[in-house]
C-alpha cells in the first residue's frame, strides 16, 4: 500500500485496485457462480434452506446470504475461485495496513447479482453514532479499521449504471446522517458512486463510511463477490455469530446453572446486529434484571 | 461523590474520561468479602506463584524478592465457593457502570483472576497506553459517549493504604498520542506520574485497560487480594473462546485450504498462545510470517 492509497484511503474511506483479476479468472469465477445460480435455481426446497441462502427473483439469483462460507465450499473447481480471492495478494498487503497484522475473515463471500430495474438500498454505516467495532481511527501515522468489506467486481460498473455507492470521508464524520442522505432523496450531492471494470476490487469501510446501493440500471447483471473482512479483535457476524451463546463459548463448568442475568454477560463477542444479546439494566433498588424484549 | 448504585453520575462520567479509573468505595460489606476471602482459601492450593522478576523485569524500583500469586476459574466452582464470584459478574454497581463505560451488551472477555501479593513482593511493569493504539482495548469518547472496549472491574478483598503499594496508574494516560518513556514504564524515573490507588476492602475499581498501569511492590505486612474481572464491549475480543482454529469454527473441509487461506478463518482475540499464523505479503505473494 504506497503512500498514494494511503492517503486516498483515510481520506475517503474507500479504494479501488485495478485489475486485479485477470480475463481467465473473471471467466472462471463467472462460470462458477452461473453453475451455482442454475443448480440452486433448479432446486425444489425453500430459498432459504438452499445453500448459499439465495434470494431469487423470476428465476434469476439477485443475491446470496453473507452469514455461510457456501463459495468456499463448493465442489471443485468451482471452489477455487473464491478461494484464491479470500487470501490474494493484492488484498493480504492492503489489509495488514488497514486492519493490522492478524485480519481475519469475518463472514462472507456474499455475492450481489442485481438485474436491470432492481431497487437500491439505503445508505448505512457512518462516523456517528460510534460503533467500535467496525470504526476508523488513525494517530501516529497508522490508521486502524474495524470493518473492511472486499468487493471483488466480476462485470463492468460504469457511470450512471447504479451498485455500489457510497458517502466520502463519510467515516470521520461527527453529526448523524440527514434522512435525504440516507434515503437518496436529497443527497446533497455527497453519494459517490465509482466506476469500476470487471476485475477491478473495491476496499470499503463497512460500517465507519456511509454506504449503500444505487438502483441497477444496466442492461447487464451486477456481479460481485464481498468478502468482509475485521481487525484481529473484532467480531460481526459469521462464525462468531453462530458459537456466540454462552454454552458455545465457555467451558460448561463456567457456565453451569448461570441466571438468566450472568449468563447475560457470558456471550461470546460479535456485533449482535439482530438484537439477539440479552441487555442488562439496573432498578432504582439494585435489582440488575434483563431489558425489556431482549430476555 | 455521591454514588447511586443504579446510575452514573456526571462527576463519575467526567472522573472516568478524565483519569482512566474510577473508584466507588464500601461497595461490598464485611459478610460478603469475607465469602470471598473463606472460597478463595478453600483453592489456594491451586494457585500458582511466578518467579521474582518476572513482572518488573529489570526495573530497580519495581523488583520484589518474590512475585505476585494467581488463582483463576472461580465462576466453575462448586456451587458454594463460586456463589460469591457470580454475584460480582454482574453486581449492580458494575452493571450500570458498564453499561455507560463500555455499552449495554459488554461482556465478560476473560477472568476472575486472584492477585495475591505477600510483603516484598515485586511490583507489574506499567504497560497500556494510548499510544501505541490498541483496538482490542481502545478508548473513544464521541458526543458524550464513552467507548472503553477494554475494562477491568477489580474487587478489593484487603486493604491498600497509601503507601502498601499495589495497583497504580498513569492518570489521563488512556488518552495520549506519544510514546510512553521507558523510565515510566519502570518507574524509575516516573515524572510525578505514576499514582498508587488507595483503597479499602469492600471498595470497587474500575479502569480502562488502554490507561497505562501496573503495580507498586507490595510493602504492607497484610497480603494484598484484589479480583479482577476483565470485561469487554459488546463486539470486542482479546480471549479466543472454546473455538478458534479454522476446523472448529468451519468444519474439516478448510482442510482443503492452503495455509494462507486458512490464517484468515481464525476467530477473533489476540490471548491465542502463539497459535495464530499471521500473514505477510509483498503485493505479489503471501506467506506466513517465519516461514520466509
Amino acid at each position: 500500500m504506497d503512500k498514494r492509497e494511503r492517503y486516498f484511503w483515510d481520506l475517503t474511506g474507500h479504494l479501488v485496485l485495478r485489475q486485479v483479476l485477470s480475463p481467465n479468472e473473471i471467466k472462471a469465477a463467472n462460470e462458477a457462480y452461473e453453475w451455482y445460480a442454475k443448480k440452486v435455481v433448479d432446486m425444489s426446497q425453500d430459498p432459504g434452506q438452499r445453500p448459499g441462502r439465495p434470494r431469487i427473483e423470476n428465476g434469476v439469483v439477485v443475491r446470496t446470504s453473507n452469514q455461510f462460507p457456501h463459495f468456499l465450499q463448493m465442489e471443485k473447481p468451482y471452489c477455487e475461485p473464491f478461494r484464491n480471492m479470500m487470501a490474494h495478494p493484492q488484498i493480504v498487503s492492503r489489509l495488514i495496513e488497514m486492519c493490522g497484522r492478524g485480519f481475519r475473515l469475518d463472514h462472507g463471500p456474499e455475492i450481489i447479482s442485481h438485474v436491470q430495474g432492481m431497487e437500491g438500498g439505503s445508505m448505512h454505516g457512518a462516523g456517528h453514532p460510534h460503533k467500535p467495532w467496525v470504526a476508523y481511527h488513525n494517530n501516529g501515522g497508522r490508521h486502524w479499521v474495524g470493518g473492511v468489506t472486499v468487493s471483488w467486481q466480476l462485470a463492468d460498473q460504469p457511470e450512471g449504471a447504479g451498485g455500489f455507492s457510497c458517502v466520502p470521508a463519510s467515516h470521520k464524520s461527527r453529526f448523524p446522517m440527514p434522512k435525504g442522505v440516507a434515503w437518496r432523496e436529497d443527497d446533497l450531492g455527497a453519494v459517490h458512486q465509482p466506476i469500476c471494470e470487471a476485475g477491478d476490487v473495491v476496499l470499503f469501510m463497512d460500517g465507519a463510511q456511509t454506504h449503500g446501493t444505487m438502483p441497477w440500471q444496466a442492461e447487464h447483471q451486477r456481479r460481485a463477490v464481498l468478502i468482509k473482512y475485521t481487525g484481529r479483535t473484532c467480531a460481526r457476524q459469521g462464525p462468531a455469530k453462530q458459537y456466540g451463546a454462552p454454552e458455545d463459548h465457555w467451558n460448561e463448568e463456567v457456565v453451569a446453572d448461570m441466571t438468566p442475568e450472568e449468563s447475560a454477560v457470558m456471550w461470546g463477542p460479535y456485533s449482535n446486529h439482530r438484537g439477539e444479546v440479552p441487555f442488562l439494566t439496573v432498578a432504582e433498588d439494585g435489582t440488575v434484571g434483563i431489558e425489556e424484549g431482549r430476555a | 461523590m455521591n454514588y447511586k448504585v443504579h446510575e452514573v453520575s456526571a462527576e463519575e462520567m467526567y472522573f472516568f474520561d478524565l483519569r482512566g479509573y474510577l473508584v466507588i468505595p464500601n461497595v461490598l460489606d464485611q459478610a460478603e468479602i469475607d465469602a470471598c476471602n473463606a472460597a478463595l482459601d478453600a483453592k489456594m492450593d491451586e494457585a500458582r506463584t511466578f518467579d521474582a522478576g518476572r513482572l518488573s523485569r529489570d526495573s530497580k524500583a519495581l523488583g520484589g524478592d518474590s512475585s505476585r500469586i494467581e488463582l483463576t476459574g472461580m465462576l466453575g466452582w462448586a456451587p458454594a465457593l463460586r456463589k460469591p464470584f457470580r454475584k460480582l459478574l454482574v453486581h449492580p454497581f458494575v452493571v450500570s457502570r458498564l453499561n455507560e463505560f463500555s455499552g449495554k451488551g459488554f461482556r465478560l472477555d476473560h477472568g476472575p483472576l486472584l492477585i495475591r501479593a505477600k510483603k516484598g513482593a515485586e511490583g507489574h511493569r506499567f504497560h497500556g497506553a494510548g499510544e501505541p493504539f490498541d483496538q482490542a482495548t481502545s478508548y473513544h469518547q464521541q458526543n458524550g459517549k464513552i467507548y472503553c472496549r477494554g475494562i477491568t472491574v477489580a474487587w478489593q478483598l484487603a486493604d491498600c493504604n497509601p503507601g502498601d503499594g499495589g495497583f497504580a496508574i498513569v492518570p489521563g494516560s488512556h488518552k495520549t498520542v506519544e510514546a510512553t518513556p521507558e523510565e515510566v514504564r519502570t518507574m524509575e524515573d516516573d515524572m510525578g506520574l505514576v499514582e498508587q490507588v488507595p483503597m479499602k476492602a469492600g471498595d470497587l475499581l474500575f479502569f480502562a485497560e488502554t490507561a497505562t498501569h501496573g503495580a507498586v511492590p507490595w510493602a504492607a505486612d497484610h497480603d494484598r487480594r484484589s479480583v479482577l474481572y476483565k470485561y469487554a464491549s459488546r463486539a470486542a475480543a482479546r480471549s479466543v473462546g472454546k473455538r478458534f482454529t479454522p476446523q472448529q469454527r468451519y468444519g474439516d473441509w478448510t482442510h482443503e485450504l492452503t495455509p494462507e487461506q486458512q490464517a484468515v478463518l481464525y476467530g477473533p482475540g489476540v490471548h491465542h498462545g502463539g497459535r495464530l499464523p499471521k500473514l505477510d505479503s509483498d503485493g505479489e505473494t503471501v506467506w506466513i510470517e517465519g516461514d520466509n
